[in-house]
């Protein structure tokens, strides 16, 4: 007899699985075989570049649509972390600082601060081209700048809440320090927690480079999906709309819902 | 369609000319004391912010914000339809169906950018015209604020009468109608207001995109129309109006919450009162 997985682990393989096939098929189709489904397009071929298919074009940017969201929101996630460690580790005015910039920056919407990163940096790069940035990794730390406020009020919180117990306090009563506490103590309760918030950053990273991109201050390429329908722009004019939107929302959709469904998975394993 | 193309550009406009660094230089005051002051100095003075004939004075930027949050406020409305019309469905549909409800619904508005469905209505309703392409910046825009809000009423609501007071309420023989205008209101309103600045952002945010493909002359057009064409001056100015605008609906929220729910007039525990 075959014993039923728990409804948090499910989530979490689905989602897991759904973005690791889409990831593995787009990479497979734009990197290794981009001719395969030009002739297999039922679709056609794209208004603006008649040499490219609209399967190859929507489909081929998930891979990088997905690569940024995913190191993005391992960035965001690992600075969150590292904001909320500092707070609880120094405490006092410190904490209050970092919190109240968090929250500071949470009432942002994300497009906005990404847009005047963006702005500031392609800006930067053009007086001094020195300073200039490619498109991917700039895109990335961009996106690690905006979504760092979430996950570190929501560390800060986790770690307040498990400096409280008993272990802890034992620990600390023996002469451990911050870092060993941290390390040895907290962190094996975290891993879990920090798995479901990596995973509920990534759509949101993924939906906001989409719009960057889309609206042309991105320029990432290959193209996103984002920077795809921005540049399609102009097949609305020829009634092409249909044809090449919706086969991109679908796959927008299809990410978004494979994070949503994994980071879901994650967080409810680790409230376990 | 009157963007076109959004992100055709060819990089080497990249390469800024002498004078647009010179123009940079003069907009935000580099060197000087004060400097980053310029661009409001600018706007007091009534002068054009921004170069030539891209740039923007104060009073066109005020009508322009207030244009957007025009469209907003018909967003808001538009919003709480589809709050009520979410929170009825879940209430109304069986336990096997209200899992896929509760999960799809809102993974399908929230895994949907502004712009996909904007660009599904725009060759519809810019050339309608009539304000149709306002009434359709803002059904695209009030969509995920519309869900999240009819989760968040939804979820408070059902919370609300599971608690002992509501039965309590009922069997001392209230009618439901007294009982939820009287005691389960009152407790879900704090959070229906705390949701408002969310949702605010979400609006506000949503606007750039709308406003783009729809073709709207109004704060978020001016502003991405600004970014692409590196008008410092402007990004500084409509940047700062813009955060004031959302901090402003936070504060007034904020007063709001404290005159209508007794325990945010309470004193934080740990904090000492003069």
């Amino acid at each position: 007899m075959t014993r039923r997985l728990p409804a948090a682990t499910r989530f979490l393989l689905v989602g897991a699985a759904l973005l690791l096939v889409l990831w593995a098929l787009s990479f497979a189709v734009a990197v290794l075989r981009p001719s395969a489904f030009a002739r297999l397009c039922p679709l056609g071929s794209d208004v603006l570049r008649p040499d490219s298919s609209v399967c190859a074009l929507a489909f081929g940017g998930v891979w990088i649509s997905l690569s940024v969201g995913l190191l993005a929101g391992a960035a965001a996630t690992v600075a969150g972390f590292g904001v909320a460690s500092i707070a609880r580790i120094f405490g006092g005015w410190v904490d209050a600082v970092l919190m109240r910039s968090a929250d500071a920056l949470f009432a942002l919407p994300d497009v906005l601060v990404l847009m005047v990163l963006q702005f500031a940096a392609q800006t930067a790069g053009d007086l001094h081209p020195r300073l200039r940035i490619n498109p991917v990794p700039l895109m990335i730390l961009s996106l690690a700048m905006v979504g760092w406020a979430a996950p570190a009020r929501l560390f800060r919180d986790r770690l307040e809440t498990l400096e409280r117990a008993e272990f802890v306090g034992a620990a600390r009563a023996l002469g451990a320090g911050h870092w060993h506490v941290l390390n040895r103590h907290l962190w094996p309760f975290l891993r879990d927690y920090a798995l479901g918030i990596f995973l509920s950053r990534v759509p949101a990273a993924i939906l906001a480079e989409s719009t960057i991109s889309f609206l042309g201050i991105g320029k990432i390429e290959p193209m996103s999906l984002g920077r795809y329908l921005g540049t399609s722009y102009a097949s609305l004019l020829y009634g092409e709309g249909v044809r090449i939107v919706l086969p991109a929302w679908v796959l927008l959709i299809l990410i978004v819902l494979g994070a949503s469904l994994a980071g879901r998975g994650a967080s409810a394993l680790a409230e376990h | 369609m009157v963007a076109l193309p959004l992100s055709l550009g060819d990089e080497n406009k990249r390469q800024l000319s002498p004078d647009l660094v010179a123009s940079y230089r003069r907009d935000l005051g580099v060197g000087e004391p004060l400097g980053f002051l310029r661009p409001w100095q600018k706007l007091v003075q009534g002068k054009r912010l921004g170069t030539s004939s891209q740039g923007v004075t104060g009073a066109e930027l005020l009508t322009k914000l207030a244009s957007s949050m025009a469209v907003g406020l018909v967003a808001v409305v538009m919003a709480l339809c589809w709050a009520f019309a979410y929170a009825l469905l879940r209430w109304s549909v069986r336990r096997a169906q209200a899992v896929a409800i509760e999960e799809l619904v809102p993974a399908l508005a929230f895994g949907t950018p502004v712009f996909i469905p904007a660009l599904l209505l725009a060759p519809h309703a810019v050339e309608a015209g009539h304000f149709l392409p306002e009434l359709a910046a803002a059904l695209v825009i009030s969509v995920w604020p519309g869900i999240f809000l009819g989760t968040l009423v939804a979820d408070s609501f059902k919370t609300e009468l599971a608690r002992e007071y509501v039965r309590a309420a009922r069997s001392k023989g209230l009618s439901q109608r007294r009982v939820m205008v009287r005691h389960v209101l009152p407790n879900v309103l704090p959070t229906l207001l705390d949701s408002i600045p969310p949702v605010a952002t979400a609006l506000l945010a949503g606007s750039f995109a709308a406003e783009r493909v729809l073709g709207l002359p109004y704060f978020g057009q001016l502003y991405v129309l600004a970014v692409l064409q590196k008008q410092i001056a402007v990004v500084v100015v409509a940047t700062t109006l813009f955060a004031s605008v959302l901090v402003l609906v936070r504060l007034i929220v904020g007063l709001a919450r404290w005159l209508v729910d007794p325990r945010a007039r309470e004193p934080v525990p740990g904090e000492t009162t003069p």
